[in-house]
């Protein structure tokens, strides 16, 4: 598998479709809040815009680095760090550790959340209707 | 791979796997308390006993918690066999007498057809089942700051001579991972007690939201991670991360598979 996403921010029109997409296909259900995809810096003048930021699935990631119970770990396939739940034990290392805030904390659900590229299918980019998020052929 | 048949299935594990993790792949119901994947096995709560036996060995089988015994080559385990039953219904029975009022207790004994305990029930009120799982967490946090103490009835878990743990960091994975919610900790804006020791927090140099203890920060740091990180809260370091790629512009690449 090649290039799985790929990011082009100066298209995003803030819609968020990318955020309601990565929630209803992660098991946590639809709120935007419980995605792992965010919106940055939504505006709307001159035109409206927004800023996608996500998991970039550092080379020498500092969750990995830091978690005591080797939950993240690198999928060879679709080159993403995926986040094995039942193997965390929830200290919330890897939220402070992650340079970018990437990973963030549900508090409701006591799970970190952490994109995985939905397994090599990204469906942030499945819903977005500008190419800002794209799987490149 | 060591192929075993589990409950009458034929199934096939990886090297170094336990019994729990076979049964669990034939899709047998196998209960337990105090087991955890990312922690080391430790067979304390004995709920996941089944019989062993070996394909052309004529003997008795012999029950083991099968989260402790290594999945060989030509095992066949009963998960459910009378005797198994019997032995587990009565692992629920002790445990229902210790922690009469803990939900989680109260919803295995009623899977087990058991109503009330059929024991002396434990005059202290407690929710803490000795399952070791929060030791464990702290373990393989590299901490340590609390294990078991005494033996017998009087065993519990507890910080070094029941005072304030020196070397407890205050991560709270005791807490997460303790299945009937005993660990208790108290959190305000600014600090977190647990263990009876308190921790200041780390709050976010912008918008002072706290999220882990300061000595947690420092663990992390001593791991390797960088203290500059844990300065700021996930949500405004990723509105920094928005404004650094706005002024970069352009292309980002996230998640390029490896080269095979």
């Amino acid at each position: 598998m090649g290039l799985v996403l790929r990011v082009a921010i100066d298209r995003c029109n803030g819609c968020g479709n990318c955020e309601l997409a990565c929630a209803f296909a992660h098991p946590r259900g639809t709120a935007p809040g419980h995605s792992r995809i965010r919106l940055e810096n939504r505006r709307l003048a001159p035109a409206r815009r927004a800023t996608p930021v996500l998991c970039l699935q550092c080379d020498d990631a500092a969750c990995v680095a830091v978690c005591p119970a080797h939950a993240p770990a690198r999928n060879d396939t679709t080159g993403a760090i995926e986040l094995d739940a039942s193997r965390c034990i929830r200290c919330r290392s890897c939220v402070g550790a992650c340079p970018f805030g990437n990973l963030s904390w549900d508090d409701e659900a006591h799970a970190a959340l952490k994109c995985d590229l939905c397994h090599g299918d990204p469906q942030c980019a499945r819903f977005c209707p500008t190419g800002a998020l794209a799987r490149p052929a | 791979m060591p192929t075993l048949r589990i409950d009458g299935r034929t199934v096939k594990v990886a090297e170094g796997a336990n019994l729990l993790e076979a049964a669990r792949a034939a899709g047998a119901h196998v209960p337990t308390l105090c087991h955890h994947p990312a922690l080391e096995p430790s067979g304390g709560c004995r709920l996941c006993l089944v019989d062993v036996t070996r394909e052309g060995w004529s003997g008795p089988p012999k029950m083991v918690t099968a989260c402790l015994y290594p999945a060989e080559d030509g095992l066949v385990v009963q998960t459910a066999s009378p005797r198994v039953v019997a032995t587990r219904r009565v692992v629920v029975d002790l445990l229902l007498a210790r922690c009469p009022e803990t939900p989680i207790v109260q919803e295995l004994a009623r899977q087990h057809g058991i109503e009330a305990t059929s024991y002396d029930v434990n005059p202290e009120r407690t929710d803490c089942v000795l399952c070791g799982l929060c030791t464990r967490a702290c373990d393989q946090m590299g901490v340590s700051a609390i294990a078991s103490v005494s033996r017998g009835a009087g065993r519990s878990i507890a910080p070094p001579f029941d005072q304030p743990p020196p070397d407890c960091i205050g991560c709270l994975a005791c807490a997460e991972v303790c299945p009937t919610g005993h660990v208790s900790v108290a959190e305000s804006l600014t600090d977190r007690s647990v263990w009876g020791r308190s921790f200041e927090l780390q709050r976010c140099r912008e918008c002072g939201r706290a999220q882990l203890t300061k000595a947690q920060v420092a663990w992390a740091v001593a791991r390797g991670a960088s203290a500059r990180d844990f300065e700021l809260c996930d949500e405004c370091k990723r509105r920094n991360l928005a404004r650094t790629l706005e002024e970069v512009g352009g292309t980002v690449a996230a998640g390029e598979a490896l080269p095979a």
